[in-house]
């Protein structure tokens, strides 16, 4: 219970400072209309097939907006020894880290939304229809980008090489999340319901979303304490 | 279609090996260039340690 | 000690390859449905099973490090990744071989296919993270907890055939499937040569493992060096 708390105030104060700045989620924001605007002149976006092709394109572009937020996740701590700060505080290193992926995860899903009404409009997509299911599929999506992005965001926080081992690492871990979100909201643009295929694929992003947080509290200490 | 079968199984094996012979050929180099690296470092330990005996003697003179 | 030990299994292996080459091409007989291309199945799931074998072992040995901080496991666990990759890596060549006679087409994106090839892409950064860390206990660390981190992707490489309706054919071996898939005769040779290459891939593990120690040597010497 402790450590749920000692988490959450972890993310408030992320969510604070992110809110008083704006750096991600402006970037992140930015970034995903930018690449939703050039999908528009790759493909044709009013022809049919838009409609095979539009999850696709829009889990791509939350995962690579994504990693503008996760980036900054423990990047933003190094400046002042804020995380050694952290880490010498009582804070459980698995708080830690969980807390980041919290904060993460709301952002992300911030991004999201903004992007789902510009998406909506550019590609005449109604994308509305299923709230319920769309909300599932992002919100255990999100969760699982969030993790991933704050466990390998700490393992590369103190590289030389920070920004280029971190998209080689986490895109290949989040391939089966991707394909996942992509099937489910493949069907949900498609004005179709879930079947036991899209549920299918439901289960599999809910034990990718546990296996990662067991994993992520397990090593917390051995990726953030040296 | 069969010759190509045939052929094609050829091809398989020989890619297969190729690539564990590649992989042998560059563990060999890399093996030759540690073992090459390891004879300089050790050359330059010797080296340091008969300048800093010299300069003891030259010191305790 | 460990010289003679490496001889004398890539020796062993080496026989025995000799002994399955022989039987693969001129004892057994081309398999009904598939021709003589489904002789690429002796090299392509025993490199397949080595690789992953080799994935797990690595797991075991990361946790192992991370466990007693000795480095050996660390160096360990490295040499076994780098000769798995080479391992699934013939793995995929050879599969995509097949598939291009049998399937027409060099590759499609099933779940076998698929998670192989992010293993492949998860592990080939397992490589890169060590390279971009210097100081051995931090990549040590690091590096063990990403190896943990993608044996999961391993998980879904060995159960995809199972949990997935894939274009990859199903389990043929009769420890999976209790018999019936595979005539006999071939399922001894299968093993057999399984046999061989896991040999050869052991024998170039404790290669890689004593330059890893060799590497480990060149740096103390240096660090001696520079303190002089």
């Amino acid at each position: 219970m402790k450590a749920f708390k000692q988490a959450f105030s972890v993310a408030r104060k992320d969510l604070a400072l992110e809110l008083r700045t704006k750096e991600s989620v402006n970037a992140a924001g930015a970034f995903s209309i930018a690449i939703l605007i050039l999908f528009s002149f790759a493909f044709d976006p009013f022809s049919e097939a838009i409609h095979e092709l539009a999850a696709g394109l829009l889990w791509l572009t939350f995962a690579f907006a994504g990693a503008l937020v996760f980036n900054r996740g423990f990047a933003r701590e190094l400046p002042n020894e804020c995380l050694d700060t952290l880490l010498a505080s009582p804070l459980a290193p698995s708080s830690l880290l969980i807390g980041k992926a919290i904060g993460v995860f709301f952002l992300l899903l911030l991004v999201e939304v903004v992007s789902l009404f510009v998406f909506g409009v550019f590609y005449n997509i109604r994308w509305w229809l299923h709230p319920g299911e769309l909300a599932l599929t992002c919100a255990l999506a999100s969760w699982g980008i969030a993790i991933t992005g704050s466990v390998f965001g700490a393992l590369t926080v103190n590289l030389r090489l920070r920004e280029l081992m971190l998209p080689v690492i986490i895109y290949p871990l989040l391939v089966p999340l991707l394909v996942g979100a992509i099937e489910m909201t493949n069907a949900l643009l498609g004005n179709q319901p879930f079947t036991s295929y899209e549920w299918l694929w439901a289960k599999v992003l809910i034990v990718f979303d546990i296996v990662f947080t067991s994993l992520a509290i397990a090593l917390a200490e051995t990726i953030l304490v040296n | 279609m069969d010759a190509r079968n045939f052929t094609f199984m050829f091809y398989g094996f020989a890619a297969a090996w190729l690539i564990v012979a590649i992989y042998v050929i560059s563990l060999a180099r890399r093996g030759a260039r540690l073992k090459r690296e390891l004879e300089n470092v050790k050359q330059l330990v010797q080296a340091g340690h008969t300048a800093r005996e010299e300069d003891i003697e030259h010191r305790v003179r | 000690m460990r010289e003679k030990l490496t001889i004398a299994l890539a020796a062993a292996g080496g026989l025995l390859l000799v002994y399955d080459l022989y039987q693969i091409f001129l004892v057994l007989p081309d398999e009904a449905m598939q021709g003589p291309i489904y002789r690429i199945l002796f090299f392509h799931v025993p490199a397949a099973i080595v690789g992953m074998v080799g994935y797990f072992v690595a797991l075991v040995l990361s946790v192992l490090y991370l466990s007693s901080k000795d480095l050996k496991w660390d160096s360990l666990a490295a040499s076994v990744v780098e000769v798995s990759l080479v391992f699934s890596l013939v793995n995929i060549v050879s599969g995509s071989i097949w598939a291009r006679v049998i399937w027409g087409i060099w590759w499609t994106w099933d779940a076998r296919l698929t998670s192989a090839l992010v293993g492949i892409l998860i592990f080939l950064a397992y490589l890169m993270l060590r390279r971009a860390i210097d100081e051995p206990t931090q990549r040590g660390r690091l590096s063990a907890a990403l190896c943990i981190f993608g044996c999961v992707d391993e998980v879904i490489v060995w159960k995809s055939i199972e949990w997935f309706r894939t274009q990859h054919p199903g389990p043929v071996l009769s420890i999976r499937t209790g018999g019936g898939h595979m005539d006999p005769a071939m399922e001894r040779i299968f093993y057999l040569n399984f046999l061989a290459i896991l040999l050869i891939a052991t024998a170039l593990v404790l290669i890689r493992t004593r330059q890893e120690a060799t590497t480990r040597e060149i740096d103390s010497l240096r660090r001696l060096a520079h303190a002089m």
